[in-house]
C-alpha cells in the first residue's frame, strides 16, 4: 500500500504566523558517540534480555548500515543520509497526506528493483529532495549500485520534511548537502537531536507555531537473544505532540499560554477547536533489521513501524503531515523471520526513537526544546 | 427517606428520557447511532458465540472509505471504496464473525436492501452497495460448523435501529477474543464496542468495533493493560513485555497463528466529506487501533476500518480534526468492547477478573 490515495489530496501549506528567526550556525556534526552525555533516566534502548546491552543503541547497530548528517551553516536545516553499500531489501509506508518523496514507487513489491543502497532524508520540503542527487553521485563514485553494463545505478529513495518556516526559506539542502552527509556517514552511533534533516524540525504545532517546540533526529535499537536486531531513526517534525505510550504523558508538544506547561493536543482536538493549524510538518523515518526479508515483507515492516508514529505522536497522519516510514532489511542474519515479532518490535523501537528525537533536541529562538522547559516533564525509565 | 429521594430522582430521569424528544435521546447516545442517519442491528446465532452486525445508512447512501492494514484480511467490496473508483454511495456495512464464510452475511443485507429499493441506480435495477469485513472466531463454540450467513445479515439489517448500540458479547463480537500473545488458554473475551464524540459546534464523530485482536487492549491515556494475555496467577502478562523478552519467537514461542484474529470496525461523522476525505478519515481512525491494541496490524490480524460521512451537518469540516477525533473515538470503542463483554467458558471478560 504505497502512497495510499494521496492523489486527490492537495498539499495544504498553511502557515501560522512564523517568527523570523536569527539563523543559528550549526557546523557539521561531530562523529563521536554522544551517548556518554545521556542524562540519567533517559529511555533504555538496546535492551538485550539475558545478554549484554548493545553498545550502539542507534540505527547503526544493524551491521552494514552507516549514517551521516550534514547541517547547513546558513539556516537550521540539513540532510541525514543512511547508506547500505552492500544493498538491502526495502519497503515504504506513506500515510501522511502531504508527502515529499522520491523513488518510493520502485519500492512497491510488484516493481522490479530488489535492492536499495541508501535513503536520503532532508529538510527543505520538495526542494530538499535534491539532496538525493548528491548521495547518488557519492555512491556512483564508489561503484555502488545496480550493475548496468559498466555503470552502477545507486538506488536511493528519499523523503523531506517541511522546515521552510524556520529561518530563511530560500536556504534549502541541495545535492551538495546530500553528498557531504554521505561522505560523513559512518557506522558509529548516530548523533541525535538538532542535527542534519532534524536541524529545523519542530513539533507541537496544534496551538500555532508560536507555541511549538523543537523536534529533531532520534534513534533507537533493540537486539533479541537470538541475534535479531531492529533499529529506527526518525526526523520528528509533526503537527502533533510527542507522547510516551507507556504512560500516556506528553514528552513535548504545544505549550500553553504561560509557556510553562502543555496545552495537550488531545484536549485541543476533543474541544473541537484547534487554532492556527500549521503546515510546517512531516515525520520521516526508517526502520532497519538484520533479518532476511522479501520485498513484500519489508513493505509490511514499514507499515507496522508506522504504528510507532501513531502511539508516540498525537495527532498523526493529518492532512498537513507527510509522514513516511522506510524499512530496510540487510539480511545478514539467516533464518526465518517472524513477521509478528519483527513488526511489533519495529513499532516499539520507532516510538522510542520519536521520544528520543524530542528529548535530545536543542532549542532555537522561539522553539524551546524539552531541556529548555522551566519544569521539564519527569523522565521515566523505559524497560 | 434518602432512598425515597433517590428513587424519585431516578424516576424523573427515566421519564425525561422517555418523554424527551428524539433530539434529546440522540444527545444522550454515546454510541455510533448518535450520528443522525445511521442505524445499527446485531444478530447473534443461537449458540451465542458468533453473529453479525450491520450498519445501515438512511436514504440514498453516503460516501465511504476503508483502511485495510492487517496482514490477514477477509473483506468484500473494499476496492470500490478507492477514491479513484466510481461508486461514492454506501448503503450498509456488514461486520461478521465466521471468517471468510461470514462474508455471506452481506448477501442477506443486500437482499433486504433490494427489497426496499435501496442501492446504486443502474436504471434496470438498484444495486445495494454493501462493503463487509469478517473476523476469525472459528475455534469458539461450534463456530467451525455454524457461520453467520445471509439469514444473519438479513435479520440484522431488518432489526437495525437508531437506539444506542448494544455492546459486548453480541453480533460480530459474540465470538471475539483478545490477548492471544500468551499462548493457548490465556486469552480474554473481546466483543462489540462503540463510542461517540460530540463537539460544541455540532460535529459528531463516532466509532463501532468488533475487537478480536491477537494483542492486548490498552488505555492509551494511561498505557495500562485493560484486557489481554494472562499469566497463570491471573495477572496480565503484558504483550509489550512478552515481545521484548523474546518469548514470542516462533520456535517454542507462543506467537499467535496467522488469521486467528482480526479487528473490524467503522467510524462515521455527520460532516460533509468527499470520498478522498472520508478515506483519510478511515486511515487516521486506524491510529486508534495502534494506540489501544498492542500489537496491532500483525500478519495474524486482518484489521480493517471502514468510514462513512453522512453530511447532515452543515458546519465546516476539517479532515485532520475529524480524523484525529475518529482515532480517539475508535480507541474509546475498543476499550468499551472489552469492558462491556461478558465471558464464555474458559474465556473470562474484564468484568470476571478479580479486582
Amino acid at each position: 500500500m504505497i502512497g495510499v490515495y494521496n492523489i486527490a489530496i492537495m498539499k495544504a501549506w498553511m502557515w501560522a504566523g512564523t517568527a523570523v528567526l536569527v539563523a543559528r550556525t550549526v557546523g557539521p556534526p561531530p562523529l563521536a558517540n554522544n551517548h556518554g552525555e545521556l542524562r540519567r533516566g533517559t529511555p533504555e534502548r538496546g535492551q538485550r534480555v539475558g545478554a549484554p546491552q548493545l553498545a550502539n543503541k542507534t540505527l547503526t547497530a544493524v551491521p552494514g548500515i552507516k549514517v551521516g548528517h550534514y547541517t547547513l551553516a546558513e539556516r537550521p536545516t540539513g540532510c541525514t543520509v543512511v547508506l547500505i553499500e552492500s544493498g538491502a531489501t526495502a519497503g515504504v509506508d506513506v500515510r501522511g497526506a502531504a508527502p515529499a518523496t522520491r523513488d518510493t514507487d520502485l519500492l512497491n513489491p510488484a516493481k522490479m528493483v530488489e535492492q536499495i543502497f541508501g535513503v536520503s532524508l532532508s529538510g527543505g520540503s520538495a526542494f530538499g529532495l535534491s539532496s538525493g542527487d548528491g548521495v547518488l553521485r557519492y555512491l556512483e563514485e564508489k561503484n555502488v549500485g545496480i550493475v548496468y553494463g559498466n555503470r552502477h545505478i545507486p538506488i536511493v529513495p528519499g523523503a523531506s520534511i517541511f522546515d521552510l518556516g524556520v529561518g530563511d526559506a530560500r536556504i534549502r539542502p541541495t545535492a551538495d548537502c546530500g553528498y557531504r552527509a554521505a561522505q560523513a556517514a559512518t557506522s558509529a552511533p548516530v548523533t541525535e537531536g538538532s542535527v542534519g534533516a532534524g536541524a529545523g524540525a519542530t513539533l507541537g504545532k496544534m496551538a500555532g507555531m508560536e507555541r511549538a517546540m523543537k523536534g529533531g533526529v532520534g534513534s533507537a535499537a533493540l537486539e533479541m537473544q537470538n541475534g535479531l536486531i531492529v533499529a529506527a531513526l526518525v526526523v520528528a517534525n509533526p503537527l502533533g505532540d510527542v507522547i510516551d505510550p507507556a504512560d500516556g504523558r506528553i514528552v513535548a508538544g504545544a505549550r500553553n499560554a504561560s509557556g510553562r506547561g502543555f496545552a495537550d493536543a488531545r484536549r485541543i482536538v476533543r474541544s473541537g477547536a484547534p487554532r492556527g493549524r500549521s503546515g510546517d510538518n512531516s515525520t520521516i523515518g526508517i526502520v532497519a533489521t538484520n533479518a532476511r526479508l522479501t520485498k513484500a515483507q519489508a513493505s509490511y515492516l514499514a507499515q507496522m513501524a508506522d504504528d510507532g508514529y501513531a502511539r508516540a505522536i498525537f495527532p498523526i497522519h493529518t492532512v498537513v503531515d507527510g509522514d513516511t516510514v522506510f524499512a530496510i532489511a540487510t539480511g545478514t542474519r539467516s533464518g526465518e523471520a517472524d513477521m509478528i515479532t519483527l513488526g511489533s518490535l519495529a513499532a516499539d523501537v520507532m516510538a522510542t526513537a520519536v521520544i528520543r528525537a524530542a528529548r535530545e533536541a536543542t532549542g532555537l529562538p522561539n522553539f524551546p526544546a524539552v531541556r529548555d522547559l522551566p519544569n521539564p516533564p519527569a523522565v521515566r525509565d523505559r524497560q | 427517606m434518602k432512598r425515597l429521594a433517590l428513587s424519585v430522582a431516578c424516576a424523573a430521569i427515566v421519564s425525561t428520557a422517555v418523554t424527551g424528544s428524539a433530539q434529546d435521546a440522540r444527545l444522550a447516545n454515546t454510541t455510533l447511532t448518535a450520528i443522525d442517519g445511521l442505524k445499527v442491528g446485531s444478530v447473534t446465532l443461537p449458540g451465542g458465540t458468533t453473529g453479525c452486525t450491520v450498519i445501515l445508512v438512511d436514504g440514498e447512501g453516503v460516501p465511504g472509505g476503508v483502511s485495510q492494514r492487517g496482514g490477514a484480511p477477509g473483506t468484500r467490496e473494499t476496492d470500490l471504496l478507492n477514491p479513484l473508483n466510481l461508486v461514492d454511495k454506501v448503503n450498509a456495512i456488514v461486520l461478521s464473525g465466521g471468517s471468510a464464510f461470514g462474508l455471506d452475511a452481506a448477501t442477506g443485507t443486500s437482499k433486504w436492501l433490494e427489497e426496499h429499493h435501496i442501492g446504486w441506480d443502474v436504471r434496470v435495477a438498484r444495486v445495494p452497495i454493501v462493503p463487509a469485513a469478517i473476523l476469525f472466531d472459528l475455534p469458539i463454540g461450534n463456530n467451525a460448523h455454524e457461520h453467520p450467513g445471509p439469514d444473519c445479515g438479513y435479520r440484522a439489517v431488518e432489526s437495525a435501529t437508531t437506539a444506542p448500540v448494544s455492546m459486548g458479547t453480541i453480533g460480530a463480537g459474540a465470538g471475539a477474543t483478545v490477548g492471544k500473545m500468551g499462548g493457548p488458554g490465556t486469552s480474554m473475551k473481546g466483543g462489540l464496542g462503540s463510542a461517540a464524540l460530540r463537539m460544541p459546534n455540532g460535529l459528531v464523530v463516532a466509532a463501532i468495533v468488533a475487537v478480536n485482536a491477537a494483542g492486548d487492549i490498552l488505555d492509551p491515556d494511561t498505557g495500562k493493560v485493560i484486557a489481554g494475555a494472562r499469566k497463570p496467577d491471573g495477572t496480565f502478562a503484558d504483550a509489550r513485555a512478552l515481545l521484548r523478552s523474546g518469548a514470542l519467537m516462533p520456535r517454542g514461542g507462543t506467537a499467535p497463528r496467522a488469521v486467528e484474529n482480526t479487528t473490524i470496525g467503522l467510524v462515521a461523522t455527520n460532516a460533509k466529506l468527499t470520498k478522498a476525505e472520508v478515506s483519510r478519515m478511515a486511515l487516521m481512525a486506524d491510529d486508534g487501533y495502534a494506540r489501544a491494541i498492542f500489537p496491532s496490524h500483525t500478519m495474524g490480524d486482518g484489521d480493517t476500518v471502514f468510514s462513512l460521512a453522512t453530511g447532515r451537518w452543515d458546519g465546516q469540516a476539517d479532515v485532520s480534526l475529524v480524523g484525529a477525533l475518529a482515532a480517539d473515538a475508535m480507541a474509546k470503542a475498543l476499550v468499551q468492547a472489552v469492558t462491556q463483554a461478558t465471558g464464555l467458558p474458559n474465556i473470562p471478560a474484564v468484568r470476571d477478573l478479580k479486582k
